[in-house]
């Protein structure tokens, strides 16, 4: 760290953009007002797999108002450059309107624009469109899967069939959906050859360079402008097929287009946290040690690209034990490709793993935390890495004190409460967050206030609040005199907002920045016969309020403003970056959470519901503790989504999503949110990054779904292995 | 949306003349304005009747209860008359839809309001309710929210109201005015179960409008209350519920009024169950005894299996909450 002194990071503070959000000023990406703009509505297959034969856009194009139907008939050759970074994954991204080939349900197959959005609506419904339908493949248990990627270590086999112990468990997942506020929006605008686009995203950078390839643009080309998100969870982590046809739309119409995905598009038209079959077999002695794992795990990708997510990780490092083996496989669908969903992949893995070990502890007949302290590693088996840190044991020595673990009965079904049978569970929660190479600008003006970029954004966490905590201690200033800017690919480069990596990369390159900011003023005032600074070392003078002064002796400095008017300077800037972690890693760097949970099961109707929750957090240093605690609010309520609630469902009939809308598809409501209590343990991690953070955005929804299911088996005995957990698993 | 002209009636006279020329009601319009959005509904004309005088509550000269079409569910729910006669029906109001929802929708619009089922609201989907003869895709899809009573072969689709379980239990009656003057149909005979002909949902002739649902007088005193179980707490439609109303003199159970919701095709009125609490005395016996009764002609779909024991397990607990013992 930096011998600023910190006054704004580690502070509580509301944030800086909230004021804006809740006057309406915040604009979001539909609610640019664009000079001129007229409204796309996309027509979505309505079967799930075959050829388009027909489409007759008479009735639609007479429709008062309705400019164009774009569709494979009449769409423009777009180059489609390959473009391996943008979070495509290995594959043929869909091309839309390239041919007639239908590769999911809800696919776009047409575009109607029009000067209003009711023309463009009422359009759309006009378009008819003839298929030569084929049977669609949707089901994960009936496809057929690709090639596993594998990893081993020990002999599991023979650990196995040698343990005094076996388990052998199959776990089903529901597909999960992002479902933010905000659906999924763009307004793209041509001037010439080159492209403005406002387009919900949480990576302006990554849609910058797929619509560039897509219609073979150099760089400055392209414009991409999204300074606030309504919700992401991940769904915006990459440039959907709906941005470009909106981009191609403003092409062939020459006006400015907008596009707004509805809510039931949403569900074809952006990705999804994947179905999962994961089976488990583990294999310990009889106080628990563990000796063998074995993970055969199959997850659902589309037809055309090949989705993976970090589930390998947490069973090659959470628990210690010789052997593991594991194949990942990916079974091709005639589905559209997954994304990550907050906790992508860990958060499935800690799952299965984590409730196969309260069934572990179960059988043996010790204490499921007892059981974890007995496999502690204390290294991470699966890198031979130390751990930078890892604080799980505290993570539960706090969580049962705190929680009144001492109170569970490890006896199922042994507390009652008139119909209610209450249950305690608990589960850990691993996740290894992203860190990239990140750039950031920092700018201080003559009047003493400063701005900070850098292309990254802020879907939900905070970016604005806390990367200008982390400017205004490196410079020296008050939150207000410091303006963070950010959601615009003009702005210094960064990697994509998700994966935790966030503060740890954006923070670390701001910090720079900003550092270099203050000493090149320091450098100014301790060269300056003027200056009362004149002489002093450089590094013993500090900036606070805006004001340079030696250490320990405050009357001895002036303010930035005194400094930049004697010099006559507009500003002084500085470009800061991080590099990235080291290549190749020296230590095993991730956040850790050990979650509690006391459920209520209805005796007679299975219904579940959720009295308290606790996660302890072993995530590095707290920047915004404010922001921190609705991170970890906002990981938990998903965790009880994914856990009672979220199940995207297919018709496998025809490949059409049948709950593809809020009220069919259940997200928790405010009343299945029960008493929800975060704690951080108190330290920092300064192995890869300036700040000494390990992120927090993922791995509060770790481990949540598995810490219910537990509860649910203490309060019940029943072990339900599919989720949901839903009344009738529980009658 | 498909385009549509909207007229707002002045009066009764006007709305009728709009209605007998094919004009569709709309009041609060929760559900019918989002089923014009995808385009299950196409009206051509909208009569907007949220100004004509149906907004009162009053007790009937034999002592029953009138409620207006027009007076929403927030009002309805809220009211002293209601609350203090008729607790089952508070209930099945306010564990209705959201806040949001029940201050704009209507007593009438909710009756009529119609189902939820996922194929009837997608337009590319086979439903035999939104077009007669294109078959039921729910039959054999996914349909764990279905029906497992009064269903048929052409549809499995449930009635969603809460409140029409309650009106359904109690044997309300609706009253109706048409072109041909006034009259009134009971709940039994105003949704219809959707046989063959499932594009058929209720027993109006064209223009009718409704203009009140009355509750008749019940012996005092009366307990009652509405049991609803959903996957989530608040703003879900039933798995299954129950209407339960009992008058017990003496000891012995003189009147039983019970319903189930989200089972049925229509609100589904559990005579059975009534006959086997009318004359006996309250029992935990009794009630697992009666409730056996309420699924008696099930016909359960591969995902709504559960709903069979659910709904028996339902019955059987609002009938301990309203009746007592244990």
């Amino acid at each position: 760290m930096s011998p600023q002194p910190q006054a704004a990071v580690g502070a509580p503070l509301s944030r800086v953009d909230g004021p804006l959000k809740v006057t309406g000023k915040a604009l979001y990406a539909a609610e640019f007002d664009v000079d001129g703009a007229v409204h796309a509505v996309i027509v979505d297959a309505s079967i799930g797999r075959g050829r388009i034969t027909s489409i007759n856009t008479r009735d639609a194009e007479r429709h008062p108002g309705v400019l164009r139907v774009i569709s494979h008939r009449n769409a423009p050759k777009l180059p489609y450059r390959d473009n391996s970074g943008s979070n495509n994954p290995p594959g043929r991204r869909l091309r839309v309107f390239q041919d007639d080939r239908v590769l999911f349900h809800g696919q776009p197959v047409a575009v109607v624009v029009a000067t209003t959005l009711e023309a463009a609506q009422h359009g759309a419904s006009l378009v008819e469109v003839g298929y030569d339908a084929e049977q669609p493949s949707t089901d994960l248990h009936k496809g057929k899967p690709g090639k596993p990627t594998t990893y081993a270590r020990g002999d599991a086999d023979a650990g196995l069939s040698d343990a005094d112990v076996r388990l052998d468990l199959t776990y089903q997942l529901a597909r999960n959906h992002h479902n933010p506020m905000e659906p999924h929006a763009t307004i793209a605008r041509w001037d010439g050859n080159k492209v403005t686009v406002w387009d919900k995203t949480q990576w302006v950078v990554g849609t910058h360079d797929e619509i560039a390839a897509v219609f073979d643009l150099p760089a400055d080309g392209v414009r991409v402008i999204n300074p606030f998100v309504g919700g992401g969870f991940g769904s915006g982590l990459r440039c959907w097929p709906h941005t470009i046809v909106a981009a191609m739309a403003a092409r062939e119409t020459k006006r400015p287009v907008k596009l707004v995905l509805s809510r039931r598009q949403m569900y074809f038209g952006t990705g999804f946290r994947p179905s999962y079959e994961y089976r488990l077999r583990l294999g310990s002695d009889r106080r628990g040690r563990l000796s063998a794992a074995v993970h055969d795990i199959d997850a659902e990708t589309s037809s055309y690209e090949t989705f993976t997510e970090g589930v390998m990780v947490p069973g090659q490092m959470l628990y210690s034990m010789p052997h593991v083996s594991q194949a990942y496989r990916q079974v091709p669908l005639d589905v559209n490709s997954p994304i990550w969903m907050r906790g992508p992949g860990f958060a499935s893995a800690s799952f299965v793993i984590e409730s196969a070990m309260d069934e572990l502890a179960h059988k043996i007949g010790i204490d499921p935390i007892e059981l974890r302290r007995r496999n502690e590693p204390s290294e991470d088996e699966g890198k031979n890495l130390p751990f930078s840190t890892r604080r799980l044991r505290e993570c539960y020595t706090v969580g049962a004190r705190e929680f009144g673990w001492n109170r569970r009965n490890p006896r199922p079904r042994s507390k009652r409460d008139g119909n209610w049978l209450v249950g305690m569970g608990m589960a850990a929660g691993v996740y290894d967050p992203g860190r990239f190479p990140a750039e950031a600008r920092a700018r201080l003006d003559a009047d003493g206030t400063a701005v900070v970029e850098s292309a990254t954004s802020d879907m939900g966490p905070g970016t604005y609040t806390s990367q200008t905590q982390v400017a205004a201690d490196a410079l020296g200033l008050t939150m207000r005199t410091v303006t963070f800017r950010l959601g615009d690919s003009l702005y210094p480069q960064t990697g994509p907002h998700g994966g935790s990596a966030t503060m740890a990369s954006v923070g670390t390159a701001v910090v720079d920045a900003c550092n270099q900011v203050r000493k090149q003023a320091i450098k100014l005032a301790v060269e300056d016969r003027e200056s009362p600074l004149y002489g002093a070392d450089a590094g013993d003078v500090v900036v606070r309020g805006g004001r340079l002064h030696v250490q320990g002796t405050p009357s001895r400095g002036e303010t930035y403003r005194s400094l930049l008017a004697r010099h006559n300077r507009s500003h002084l800037e500085a470009r800061g970056s991080y590099t990235g972690p080291p290549t190749p890693e020296r230590e095993s760097y991730a956040a850790y959470n050990a979650t509690f949970a006391e459920v209520a099961v209805d005796a007679t109707l299975g219904l579940v519901r959720v009295r308290r929750m606790l996660g302890v957090y072993d995530a590095g240093r707290i920047i915004s503790p404010k922001l921190a605690d609705s991170q970890a609010i906002g990981g938990i309520v998903g965790g009880i989504g994914t856990a009672l609630l979220e199940h995207t469902v297919t018709d496998h009939r025809d490949g059409r999503i049948v709950n593809a809308n809020l009220a069919d598809y259940l997200v928790p409501v405010n009343a299945d949110v029960p008493q929800v209590r975060a704690i951080y343990l108190d330290g920092e991690d300064n192995s890869g990054n300036a700040l000494g953070v390990k992120g927090l955005g993922e791995v509060v929804q770790v481990g949540v779904a598995a810490a219910i299911g537990n509860a649910v088996f203490n309060a019940t005995g029943r072990r339900v292995r599919e989720l949901p957990i839903t009344a009738e698993a529980l009658l | 949306m498909y385009p549509f002209s909207f007229t707002k009636a002045a009066n009764t006279r006007e709305a009728l003349n709009a209605g007998r020329s094919g004009g569709r009601y709309i009041a609060g319009g929760t559900t019918l304005v989002d089923l014009m959005r995808e385009t299950v509904e196409r009206p051509e004309t909208l009569v907007d009747i949220s100004d004509l005088p149906l907004r009162e509550v009053s007790v009937t000269e034999r002592g029953g209860l009138r409620v207006g079409a027009l007076v929403s569910m927030a009002d309805a729910a809220a009211h002293p008359k209601v609350r203090a006669l008729y607790p089952v029906i508070s209930q099945a109001l306010e564990l209705s839809a959201s806040a949001q929802l029940r201050n704009m929708a209507t007593i009438g619009g909710n009756i009529m309001q119609r189902t939820r089922c996922t194929y009837f609201r997608d337009v590319s989907a086979d439903c035999n309710k939104r077009e007669p003869g294109s078959g039921c895709a729910a039959l054999k899809g996914f349909n764990r929210t279905h029906a497992i009573l009064g269903s048929s072969d052409d549809c499995v689709a449930t009635h969603p109201s809460d409140a029409a379980v309650a009106f359904a239990a109690l044997e309300a009656s609706v009253h109706l005015l048409g072109p041909d003057g006034e009259r009134s149909v009971t709940f039994a005979d105003l949704l219809l179960k959707p046989g063959d002909t499932p594009n058929r949902e209720h027993a109006l002739r064209q223009g009718e409008l409704i203009t009140a649902v009355e509750i008749p007088s019940l012996p005092r005193p009366l307990k009652s209350g509405y049991l609803k179980v959903r996957d989530r707490q608040s703003y879900e439609f039933a798995l299954t519920s129950a209407a339960v109303a009992l008058h017990v003199r003496g000891g012995v159970i003189r009147e039983a009024k019970v319903a189930a919701g989200g089972v049925g095709t229509v609100p589904w009125k559990l005579s059975a169950v009534e006959q086997a609490l009318t004359g006996e005395r309250p029992s935990d016996h009794l009630w697992a005894e009666a409730a056996r009764h309420a699924a008696d002609g099930a016909r359960p779909l591969q995902h709504n299996r559960f709903k069979v024991e659910l709904l028996t397990r339902t019955v059987e607990r609002q009938l301990r909450t309203v009746g007592g013992t244990k």
